[in-house]
């Protein structure tokens, strides 16, 4: 479950999941839905597969955020669908999505970057929590 | 997530200056100063704004003070309306977070001969071609293309560089903040990741903030000054506001993996990851200025395309060309970016890295860096506001090189969260609201539209008394919006 929340210049997410893998998935989806205005109407018609290492979860979490909005900038494909596994430090992914096109998608924000700033990655009592503030 | 309103102590440096005492907290180098009035400082104090200056003057090497301009608003690492001076004789540091993401994000005039009777008639037809030439918008590819050896050369060169190919002239290089040339610059250093990223943007506006306008100089303050400009009531104006793209984005997010380590191996605490950062002249530090100011050529090129499709947008609808309506280009100023430049500090000239984060330069008159058309009155500062209100041209003051290492504010700055701003723009259609006050607006987004309307914003008159007070620059001219291209 993920939710956004103020900041005045950026945006923020603020994610709360029952597991690691789910709250990896789920800060995909809030990454996404800031992109694009119409998220449920991307189809998972390409596929590919991502590998990231990082000893801290915590950067492990920004990087792969950082990761797809590379991903979407360079190749131009929205996602909507990741499978997340952790292997040690290691993340490996499935992501699903196709091709952006703006009329279809919907423009919602430029996401410029995902930042270090007041980023939050903990364990409580329903599991994991993150906070990521991105430039916009 | 930790917004308290800031509860330190502040001391009444002047009636638009304040100190943040170095005492404050742990690690502070130097004091804070914030440029402010009484109201706009009650606002700075409302989110973590202020702690950021604090933050700031806790890096390595840092000279006189961590310093914010009236517009200060919470940013990541560094406040926007930031600026940081910091000395590489002294161990100084380099920081990504003290340019941002968007590198050399900026913003040009250009004038025209047109006033507001020739424009007004035409101004629906003006708008639409200008939105349907100017690529905007999240995911927009622009019709430039460069192959690897002209992104290259554009990397190395700047906007010399589209001398060759007609879309620059000679008078647009000189206009243009140093020559649009920074002689650090080694395409080498920037990721074949952050090439890509940028490939298909040189000449797309972007989305957020970031805006085409056509204005209307509606009041002169300094008629020689605007005279020198070219400026006069009444006249047609056009402001471009971008930069770097996803290229200078991913430029800064290369350097911050690159610095990762850096805090550990120079032994610098830190209070903010964001505000990693290496000695200017270790390895980390040199790899990140070439690649940074490569991004800041990409930026100018950016602009520069812009203008280019402004002006043939122009001649298309008034049928003559861009020379026959003299749309010179007046001035093009960096906002986000560190330059290396000569101050005077306690009685002695030094070469400084000065980081500006929504900040823009502010030379006096006589200022060797400025261009001769300009040498009498000083450099012109372009100081966009909101798409509702106004916006300024200001030249800099002798009082920016005492008191702010050369530089004044950046715009109108960010007054509420852009929830905040949808929020309240909730069942309104703010081009509608807009229409009504006789400007015509375009964007990409309507939900953009909404963020960024009038009352998320200070007000940018506020904000430029309180920098022509503190002697930092002068206000020369205001300009009213009557046509918005938005992403």
């Amino acid at each position: 479950m993920f939710e956004f929340f103020e900041h005045t210049a950026d945006l923020g997410f603020r994610i709360q999941s029952p597991s690691k893998e789910q709250l990896f998935e789920e800060a995909a989806q809030a990454l996404f839905a800031a992109i694009c205005s119409n998220p449920e109407l991307i189809l998972p018609s390409v596929q590919l597969t991502l590998t990231l290492h990082e000893s801290s979860t915590e950067l492990l979490l920004r990087d792969w955020l950082a990761l797809l909005l590379t991903t979407f900038e360079s190749d131009k494909i929205i996602f909507s669908s990741f499978i997340v596994t952790f292997d040690g430090d290691q993340l490996n992914a499935i992501v699903m999505g196709e091709p952006f096109q703006p009329k279809k998608h919907g423009r919602n924000h430029e996401v410029k970057a995902i930042t270090y700033h007041q980023l939050v990655y903990q364990e409580n009592e329903s599991g994991f929590l993150a906070e990521i503030i991105v430039d916009i | 997530m930790n917004q308290q309103p800031f509860q330190g102590r502040l001391e009444k440096v002047d009636t638009c200056c304040w100190r943040i005492p170095k005492s404050y907290k742990q690690g502070m180098l130097v004091d804070g100063i914030i440029f402010a009035n009484e109201s706009l400082l009650q606002k700075a104090k409302q989110d973590l704004a202020l702690e950021q200056v604090a933050n700031v003057a806790c890096l390595p090497g840092i000279i006189g003070a961590s310093l914010a301009m009236p517009d200060i608003h919470w940013g990541y690492g560094f406040c926007i309306g930031g600026v940081c001076a910091t000395d590489p004789q002294e161990g100084g540091v380099i920081s990504p977070g003290g340019v941002g993401y968007d590198i050399n994000c900026g913003v040009r005039l250009v004038r025209t001969d047109l006033t507001s009777e020739d424009v007004k008639p035409r101004l629906k037809v003006l708008v639409d071609e200008l939105f349907k030439r100017i690529p905007s918008g999240v995911g927009q590819s622009g019709k430039f293309h460069f192959q690897a050896k002209e992104m290259n050369r554009l990397l190395g060169e700047g906007p010399s560089f589209l001398l060759e190919r007609g879309l620059a002239t000679l008078g647009d290089i000189e206009h243009t903040e140093a020559n649009g040339y920074l002689n650090g610059a080694d395409p080498s250093q920037v990721s074949s990741v952050a090439q890509k990223r940028g490939m298909d943007q040189c000449g797309t506006l972007g989305s957020g903030n970031h805006f085409l306008e056509v204005q209307v100089v509606d009041q002169i303050f300094d008629s020689h000054a605007a005279k020198v400009m070219g400026l006069f009531e009444n006249q047609i104006c056009i402001m471009i506001h971008s930069g770097s793209r996803g290229l200078g984005y991913q430029v800064c997010e290369d350097s911050l993996v690159n610095l990762r380590k850096a805090p550990e191996k120079y032994k610098i605490e830190l209070p903010d990851k964001q505000l990693a950062c290496a000695p200017a002249e270790s390895s980390e530090g040199l790899s990140y200025l070439a690649a940074m100011q490569s991004a800041a050529h990409f930026a100018w090129c950016n602009r520069q395309l812009l203008m280019h499709q402004t002006r043939e947008a122009f001649a298309s609808v008034f049928a003559q060309t861009w020379q026959e309506l003299r749309m010179n280009l007046v001035y093009d100023v960096c906002h986000n970016i560190a330059k290396f430049e000569e101050h005077q500090v306690a009685g002695k000239m030094k070469k400084l890295w000065v980081h500006r984060k929504g900040a823009t330069r502010a030379f006096p008159p006589g200022h060797k860096d400025i261009p001769n058309s300009y040498h009498s009155i000083g450099q012109p500062v372009i100081i966009p506001g909101d798409m509702g209100r106004a916006s300024w041209v200001l030249v800099g003051q002798e009082g920016s090189m005492q008191r702010s290492f050369g530089t004044t504010c950046h715009g109108a700055g960010r007054l509420l969260s852009r929830t905040a701003a949808a929020a309240l723009a909730k069942g309104r259609r703010i081009d509608q609201e807009l229409a009504s006050l006789g400007i015509i607006a375009r964007a990409a987004s309507l939900k953009g539209l909404a963020e960024e309307h009038s009352d998320a914003y200070k007000n940018v008159d506020e904000v430029v008394a309180v920098v022509e007070e503190a002697g930092l620059s002068k206000r020369v001219a205001r300009m009213k919006p009557i046509g918005v291209i938005k992403g």
